[in-house]
């Protein structure tokens, strides 16, 4: 089509200046959104524990940390199952993209689930939102399921999301630019685990 | 209109080091952190691990290695600056700290 033709249909457009979809760009802006927002309540837990002198270290190694190690290891494996998804989708192989994005579904669903009965375990023990059992600071509550609940809701929707976009991809209905978006989320979600597992775990081991 | 080129993407070999180097991270962080070291110092420690593997997740499974730099300096540099303006409340945390420390 030509330039005028373009410009009479009123769908004059430029190239991207980053050479890159405007979906992909979105996702990359939310990114940086959600990783400020993550900044801040991370800021805002070494702010209370600093200006806590009585703040509570109650994880073990043993189940919490062994718990805590075995869900990181889970979470970093569906980012690789991921890229493996998106890579068979770039080449065509529909059916091996939807394969990966399964298991990367069924990795995400362990790491919901181990995390849930971590916090079953803590809230049978007595820690709520606003009570420490162990008589210390009571914002420890706050602050933990706070931050690891904002991150449990991420991986939770993440999960979803892979579903819809297996879904329509198995239908034709998306494309692997589709599942592009979805892994640059489901990265991002592992990358701000790699700073809540050592700062709100590994930072509060008896 | 200008077509977008398809840009190249690591192998999946790189990808498998690239996990496995971040798996060695997380093991070098719980090793560090039942080696009683100070607080101070292992949070350090712990945080410059971590950054390391945020920076090995954004450049290569995000792929940010391998788009246009001028995607990476739009982005990054912003919200570090959001991250460090944060920093000013760190003198009030340690003012409240000594308050309670020295109170009644």
């Amino acid at each position: 089509m030509s330039e005028a033709a373009t410009a009479q249909a009123g769908t004059l457009t430029e190239g991207s200046p980053y050479g890159i979809p405007s979906r992909k760009l979105a996702i990359w802006l939310f990114i940086i959104a959600d990783a400020a927002t993550f900044g801040a309540i991370l800021f805002a837990y070494g702010y209370l524990r600093l200006a806590n002198p009585d703040w509570t270290k109650p994880f073990a190694f043993s189940p919490t940390i062994v718990n805590g190690i075995v869900m990181t290891v889970v979470l970093l494996t569906s980012s690789l199952t991921m890229v493996a998804a998106l890579a068979a989708a770039q080449s065509g192989r529909t059916s091996t993209g939807i394969r990966w994005l399964g298991v990367t579904m069924l990795l995400g669903t362990v790491f919901a689930t181990l995390h849930l009965r971590e916090w079953f375990a803590m809230i049978a023990a007595g820690w709520r939102l606003f009570r420490n059992p162990m008589g210390g600071s009571p914002l420890f509550g706050a602050t933990f399921f706070g931050i690891t609940g904002l991150h449990l809701l991420h991986v939770v929707c993440g999960v979803i999301v892979i579903g819809v976009i297996a879904l329509g991809f198995r239908r034709g209905r998306f494309g692997a630019g589709h599942v592009e978006t979805t892994a640059l989320y489901w990265h991002f979600v592992d990358l701000v685990w790699m700073f809540v597992f050592p700062l709100v775990y590994l930072m509060n081991v008896r | 209109m200008t077509a977008i080129a398809p840009r190249r993407h690591p192998t999946m070999k790189l990808y498998v080091v690239v996990w496995i180097g971040l798996i060695l991270i997380v093991g070098l962080e719980v090793l560090l952190t039942y080696e009683r070291l100070p607080a101070g110092t292992l949070l350090a420690c712990l945080l410059a691990l971590a950054l390391v593997e945020a920076a090995l997740a954004v450049m290569y499974f995000m792929h940010l290695k391998y788009e246009r730099p001028a995607l990476f300096w739009s982005l990054i540099p912003y919200l570090l600056f959001a991250l460090v303006l944060m920093d000013h409340f760190w003198p009030d945390a340690l003012r409240l700290m000594r308050q309670r420390l020295h109170g009644p």
